[in-house]
């Protein structure tokens, strides 16, 4: 593995899990701004950094899968990649 | 039954100058992080007025405000009542389909929408360009200081108006609540100023009261630990549920001992949520209820009532059946309204709750109706249902909050996820579509035929 930040999709899932109270199995794999605001709040957190994201990336996220895809292109690779 | 109540004048605009702009010049009112004094506040609203006019407005019309938070939506509003105009107000996620039908009805003179918008993702202020166009030749549907549109079906009490005295009336309101922030202190402004909480809570009061208006440069927990940070002087946080778990999750990187307090308005918070907030900030964390219909109608802004709140000076709570009812001399709804909503000076807030003979505090137990809120933003389910059992493909669909909103779709032909989403998208505003969507192949129903809303039976049909 090379280049991949160290940031998966069960961690955001785990997040949003948080945020509603729910089981992560139950999550829905839908997100909204309220929803895409908590895991940019977190992902920064964990990372310690601000990710440069455009209007037009978090437009185009609709799901988990997006959200992961574009943290992924604004995230640091995992150190041990 | 519907019936048709008096409509209210429309008032003097002078009410602008003597509530919102006595005080000084020099008086920062936002930090955008820049300062906006009065006097350039002033200034800004002046010009903008010249633009409406010369776009159409005329006193008695209606300009409509499509904008994103930001200066421009501030000064078309200032300068929209300054000119004698209502108006009405539709917030910037709304889709251009759930506009079109707004503004053919409410008939505004002029439009002010953005041309260009900027600052980067995750503001809670933008920077806009904006554009006045017109839009139709008639007087305001009423003599309302300002309109807002709550989620509903299409209904004739979804209309809701205030008038300029019923705002006026709230920003006093405001003034002799404990705990609120006072002259020379800051709001950290989180909800937007499209809605009653930050509107009238933030904006309108701000103005009136020399509180500064800080909205965080965007939307997470450091930005707003940043924002209290950047001045000495004592900062309230005003937020809904959502903003609360954003701070409890951030740790100070400083000592904040101007960090006074954070209100939020919306639904209940879990105690959980709030010892969790302040075991990490040790301020105390308000609650309010209001209703878009009212303004602020109870507060227990010190956290010593919780789940209750004392109703606000001049406003009666009182329960019927079960449904707590408040005072409310006319009627909000414009044009048509419904007695089982309004009736004989009493606004019925399908919020079930107790009012305590005692004490008088009021504590809200949920609502008796289909409506929830996302993020502090209320959303009526049967909307929701009602355009998706509109769209081509689709025969039968039940919405039900299940932690979210959820939505059980049975096709009439071959209709994908995917596709339902971007029908949706053209339709419904995003807070308002579900997050959870089920295609199923045959709803469960009556024997009489009806769709059936238990969670449990749906659940079974969409495993």
């Amino acid at each position: 593995m090379s280049g991949q930040p160290d940031l998966g999709r069960a961690d955001l899932v785990s997040m949003l899990a948080e945020l509603t109270g729910k089981p992560v199995e139950q999550v829905p794999h839908r997100v909204g701004s309220m929803e895409l605001a908590w895991l940019v709040h977190l992902v920064e957190q964990r990372y310690g950094t601000q990710m440069d994201l455009t209007d037009d990336q978090l437009a185009g996220i609709r799901t988990v899968d997006d959200a992961l895809t574009v943290f992924h292109t604004c995230l640091p690779a995992s150190a041990d990649g | 039954m519907y019936r048709q109540t008096k409509d209210p004048a429309a008032q003097d605009p002078g009410w602008v100058d003597d509530v919102l702009f006595a005080g000084r010049p020099t008086d920062v009112c936002l930090r955008l992080p820049e300062p906006v004094d009065r006097a350039t506040l002033h200034r800004l609203v002046t010009e903008a007025q010249a633009r409406l006019v010369a776009a159409g407005l005329r006193p008695g019309g209606a300009a409509a405000l499509r904008l994103p938070p930001s200066l421009s939506y501030v000064v078309n509003l200032l300068a929209t009542w300054r000119s004698g105009g209502q108006a009405v107000l539709l917030d910037h996620r709304l889709t251009d389909h759930e506009v079109d039908r707004a503004l053919r009805r409410l008939t505004p003179q002029v439009v002010v929408a953005p041309v260009r918008t900027g600052g980067g993702a995750l503001k809670v202020f933008v920077d806009v360009t904006e554009r006045v166009t017109g839009y139709a030749d008639r007087p305001a549907v009423s003599g309302h200081a300002v309109i807002q549109l709550s989620s509903g079906s299409t209904g004739p009490s979804k209309v809701i108006g205030r008038t300029a005295a019923d705002l006026v009336a709230e920003v006093e309101r405001y003034t002799r609540i404990d705990g609120v922030a006072l002259p020379g202190e800051r709001i950290i402004l989180l909800p937007s100023m499209v809605h009653v909480l930050g509107l009238v809570g933030g904006l309108l009061y701000g103005l009136h009261a020399r509180v500064e208006l800080v909205p965080p440069e965007r939307l997470g927990g450091d930005a707003v630990l940043a924002a209290i940070a950047a001045q000495d002087t004592p900062a309230t946080v005003l937020g809904v549920p959502f903003h609360i778990g954003l701070l409890a999750s951030t740790r100070p990187d400083r000592p904040l001992p101007q960090f006074t307090r954070m209100t939020t308005g919306g639904e209940l918070v879990p105690p959980a949520v709030v010892q969790a907030f302040t075991d990490r900030h040790g301020v105390p964390l308000g609650n309010m209820y209001g209703m878009t219909e009212v303004g602020v109608i109870g507060t227990d802004l010190h956290g010593s009532h919780r789940p209750a709140i004392a109703p606000a000076p001049g406003i009666e709570v009182r329960e019927s059946d079960g449904e707590l009812l408040i005072s409310c001399p006319a009627s909000p709804y414009v044009g048509l309204s419904d007695p089982d909503r309004w009736a004989d000076g009493w606004l019925r807030t399908r919020d079930a709750g107790t009012v305590d003979p005692v004490t008088g505090l009021v504590t809200v137990r949920g609502r008796l109706d289909s409506q929830v809120s996302v993020g502090g933003l209320k959303v009526d389910l049967t909307e929701v249902e009602a355009t998706l059992t509109g769209l081509p493909g689709v025969a039968a669909a039940v919405v039900t909050y299940d932690d979210g909103i959820t939505a059980y779709v049975q096709p009439d032909g071959p209709l994908s996820g995917d596709a339902l989403d971007r029908l949706l998208a053209e339709r419904l505003a995003g807070y308002k579509r579900p997050r959870t969507l089920h295609l199923v192949a045959q709803l469960p129903r009556t024997t009489t035929g009806k769709l059936v809303r238990s969670l449990d039976v749906l659940r079974t049909a969409a495993p």
